[in-house]
């Protein structure tokens, strides 16, 4: 274990839009062996930011490193020590599961014996057998999810980045990610995922992070940042939402 | 859309009904908004215009010489053959080469509470606002000049209503056709027999061109006006000649004609309206996956086809394997191996066998064309083959869309994805292009002419391959997320034509060397073009890769943005 180096640190990272800003400078640091939750509204900035970590987003300014290896400088090392699940980005779709996690493990250089074993093993886990030569592009939503965090488990990397990972999923698939993910995580490995199902991020993070706007507004362990009251609650008071006071929309009832 | 949620099951009507107004307004909107903050596609789009409008005057001298000369004798000959052509371009053009501009995706209506009627109306009337529609436009107002020089206003007249009523049918049709092979294409049960229609619509160019290029040679102008009249006839040439008809004192034509048309375009918008609602509902589900069969194996020997089983279980075999398996499976990249195919076969048989003394009332057949092709000609229309062939990887990532993420989420070096990329490619198209040449030197009687025609044809495919692998890094746009294999985004029409133009001038001029030699050194040449156009396009294609793989190293995330599609 690299006790030194933080699994992700992200210093500064920045990224405009066509004149608007996204992502205003994010720092963050990401204990090794941590389960990481980045909360935020829609817009927030999630997605851009650990675009950038990952290597799929060339910042404006600001660097990401995994486990001590700089994201842009060295990508070999960083992406080999990372798995990737982004949201909306299609996946190969016009495979099969297991066509699309045999391609992703080739892809990784692992040996096919390895390769056969574990995708067999994933596909097991995750109740995704069944689909057999289904293509991915006609799986369900969840279906899609679950192959797709498969995919960015496949080679047994040390950090889990995963955006929305519990997105449109159904309530047995969300029980199953999350029993993978603790699994993983107690096994020493971290994982750092954006979301804004409050819940979710409560049971599972040890630590937390709220963006909004493209900046950190609360950081640190998920006790500091609650500080008593519910995530929620606090939640809603950093990102300063407004609550419908029944005056507007009348035509909704009839 | 403030549709007022009444308490009883029927809702109360619309205050205001939608007309093709605002479908037209939806559609410059959804333009302006395009270009906002985007001054490359302003740019673009200035240029298109541009283009369109120099076509457009070329056009409109054409059809309006017979007007200007004062010389009645060809006008029905001009107005036939040149509406006529018009008609067949609009219809085949975007099937094979262009696509339509999907700027109003059928399937986004699908939620909205419109009659069929309205909708495609709507949608109709949108698709007339575009470049290519008011070049056409102009260009056919030779038409009316024509006309009205030959049979004072009243003929002119009746040509405006016609010219009309004629580019109203070179929509339609174009609609119709393309959103019937898009259904068809999209449908998995019918989808391998859409493909060979596709064919073998496109194969009808061949012997149309054919046909016109004999009949111009042959230079009888009276019997080619005999066919041009017939040719008026049919809702093809019927919208072009009303005009002078009534010019020449056929009144009654003119009516006749203009009844051609008009059911010829209600059947169209009928048809086109049929398959919209495919459209709408397809894009929800592409109706029932077919029961696959048992798995076999792991998930490696999954991954590979048997067209790659050859590859070794690596990185770059597992790219071959991928790329394999979508030129097979993607809708989108298909069309684009059918349309090789096609044109592969036709454009030689174009050039050799009419460029012989070919007269259709000889008899002789095709057999009698051969006396005059030779090395040069033969290379030539191999190099445009290749050509042909190696450009449908300009855009190569831009296929893939923001499915590239897991490449580079992979780091997957720019040399190799490149390398497996042309490999899978080619796994396709060196056997058809394989066939072509076999074909071609029977064709023309010359067997002996195989080492030429591959030769040719190889040295051109890897020296495309090589500028394409390089334009394919640095000029990818994004396609549409749409169903529709044909549809282009609004504004890409322009920078597609101008980038594929690029690499084909730029493939043409690395296969330059190969027509030289078959111009120098003579027979020599027939044996020594296949070795060495082999080896040249090989050479060609790995320094491609060498290159722009290095370049692909350093631009991996603005390549995925750039085919990321904008939502």
């Amino acid at each position: 274990m690299t006790v030194e180096h933080p699994a992700l640190a992200l210093r500064g990272l920045a990224k405009r839009f066509d004149g608007t800003i996204a992502v205003a400078g994010v720092d963050l640091d990401v204990p090794a062996g941590s389960f990481y939750g980045l909360l935020g509204p829609n817009g927030a900035g999630k997605t851009t930011t650990l675009s950038m970590a990952v290597g799929l987003l060339r910042p404006d300014a600001g660097s990401a490193w995994v486990l001590g290896h700089d994201v842009w400088q060295d990508p070999v090392t960083a992406k080999r020590l990372l798995g990737v699940m982004p949201d909306g980005v299609r996946l190969f779709d016009r495979l099969t599961g297991a066509e699309l996690l045999a391609y992703n493990g080739l892809l990784r250089g692992m040996d096919p014996a390895v390769v056969d074993q574990r995708a067999a093993e994933l596909l097991d886990v995750l109740a995704l057998g069944d689909a057999g030569r289904t293509l991915v592009v006609d799986y369900s939503a969840g279906m899609k999810k679950k192959i797709g965090l498969a995919c960015a488990l496949l080679h047994g990397p040390r950090v889990l980045v995963l955006d929305e990972p519990f997105e449109a999923v159904d309530p047995v698939s969300a029980a199953l990610i999350r029993d993978i993910l603790t699994r993983y995580a107690a096994g020493g490995g971290t994982v750092v995922f954006s979301s804004h199902v409050m819940e979710v991020v409560e049971r599972l993070c040890s630590h937390v992070a709220i963006l909004a706007g493209g900046t950190i507004k609360r950081v640190g362990t998920i006790d500091e940042v609650r500080g008593g009251r519910s995530l929620e609650q606090v939640f809603v008071e950093v990102v300063g939402g407004r609550t419908a006071t029944g005056e507007e929309l009348s035509w909704l009832s009839q | 859309m403030a549709l007022p949620v009444s308490a009883d099951a029927t809702p109360a009507a619309p205050v205001r009904t939608v007309s093709a107004r605002h479908f037209v307004r939806l559609k410059l909107r959804v333009m302006g908004n395009n270009f906002r903050g985007q001054g490359w596609r302003i740019a673009l789009f200035v240029g298109g215009a541009l283009l369109g409008l120099w076509f457009a005057a070329a056009g409109f001298f054409l059809f309006a010489a017979p007007g200007l000369t004062g010389n009645g004798r060809y006008a029905v000959l001009v107005a036939a053959a040149g509406g006529g052509l018009l008609v067949l371009g609009w219809l085949f053009l975007p099937l094979v080469f262009f696509g339509v501009d999907e700027t109003l995706d059928p399937a986004r209506f699908a939620l909205l509470p419109l009659p069929r009627r309205t909708l495609v109306t709507g949608l109709f009337v949108a698709a007339l606002i575009s470049v290519p529609v008011l070049a056409v436009l102009i260009a056919s107002f030779g038409l009316v000049l024509t006309s009205w020089s030959l049979g004072g206003w009243s003929a002119g007249l009746v040509a405006v209503v016609g010219v009309l009523a004629g580019l109203l049918l070179c929509v339609a049709a174009s609609r119709a056709v393309t959103s019937a092979f898009a259904t068809m294409l999209r449908s998995r049960r019918v989808r391998d027999l859409a493909a060979v229609l596709l064919a073998v619509t496109a194969a009808l160019l061949g012997p149309l061109q054919v046909f016109g290029l004999a009949a111009l040679r042959e230079a009888d102008w009276t019997r080619l006006a005999g066919v041009a009249t017939v040719i008026g006839w049919t809702p093809l040439g019927a919208p072009w000649t009303v005009g002078i008809d009534v010019a020449q004192g056929r009144v009654w034509a003119a009516p006749v004609k203009l009844l051609i048309t008009v059911v010829a375009l209600g059947a169209l918008l009928a048809w086109w309206s049929r398959s919209i609602e495919s459209a709408m509902v397809g894009a929800a589900s592409a109706g029932k996956a077919p029961v696959r069969r048992g798995v076999t194996g792991g998930a490696v020997a999954q991954l590979f086809p048997r067209v790659a089983a050859w590859a070794g279980r690596d990185r770059f075999g597992a790219l071959v394997a991928r790329e394999a398996r979508y030129w097979w499976r993607d809708a989108r990249r298909r069309a684009n191996l059918i349309t090789i195919a096609v044109v592969g076969i036709f454009v030689p048989v174009l050039i050799n066998v009419t460029g012989g003394d070919f007269a259709f009332d000889d008899g002789a057949g095709f057999t009698a064309a051969a006396s005059d092709s030779s090395p040069v000609v033969v290379t030539i229309s191999m190099v445009l083959v290749g050509v042909l062939a190696a450009v449908t990887l300009a855009n190569q990532f831009g296929f893939d869309g923001s499915a590239y993420a897991a490449n580079v989420v992979a780091g997957v070096p720019g040399r190799v994805e490149l390398r497996a990329r042309m490999t899978a490619f080619s796994l396709y198209v060196l056997p058809m292009l394989g066939v072509v040449a076999v074909v071609l030197s029977f064709l023309l009687s010359r067997p002996e002419w195989i080492g030429l025609t591959i030769g040719g044809l190889v040295a051109t495919y890897g020296a495309g391959l090589a500028v394409n692998s390089l334009i394919s890094v640095l000029g990818a746009y994004s396609l549409p997320e749409t169903s529709n294999p044909f549809a282009m985004n609004s504004g890409a029409g322009l920078a597609k034509g101008l980038l594929t133009l690029l690499a084909m001038l730029a493939s043409v001029v690395a296969a330059v060397p190969m027509v030289v030699a078959a111009a120098l050194l003579g027979d020599a040449w027939l044996w020594l073009a296949l070795p060495v156009g082999a080896a040249y396009g090989l050479g060609a294609a790995l320094l491609g890769a060498y290159l722009a793989g290095d370049v692909l190293d350093r631009r991996q995330p603005e390549l995925l943005a750039t085919v990321t599609p904008r939502r």
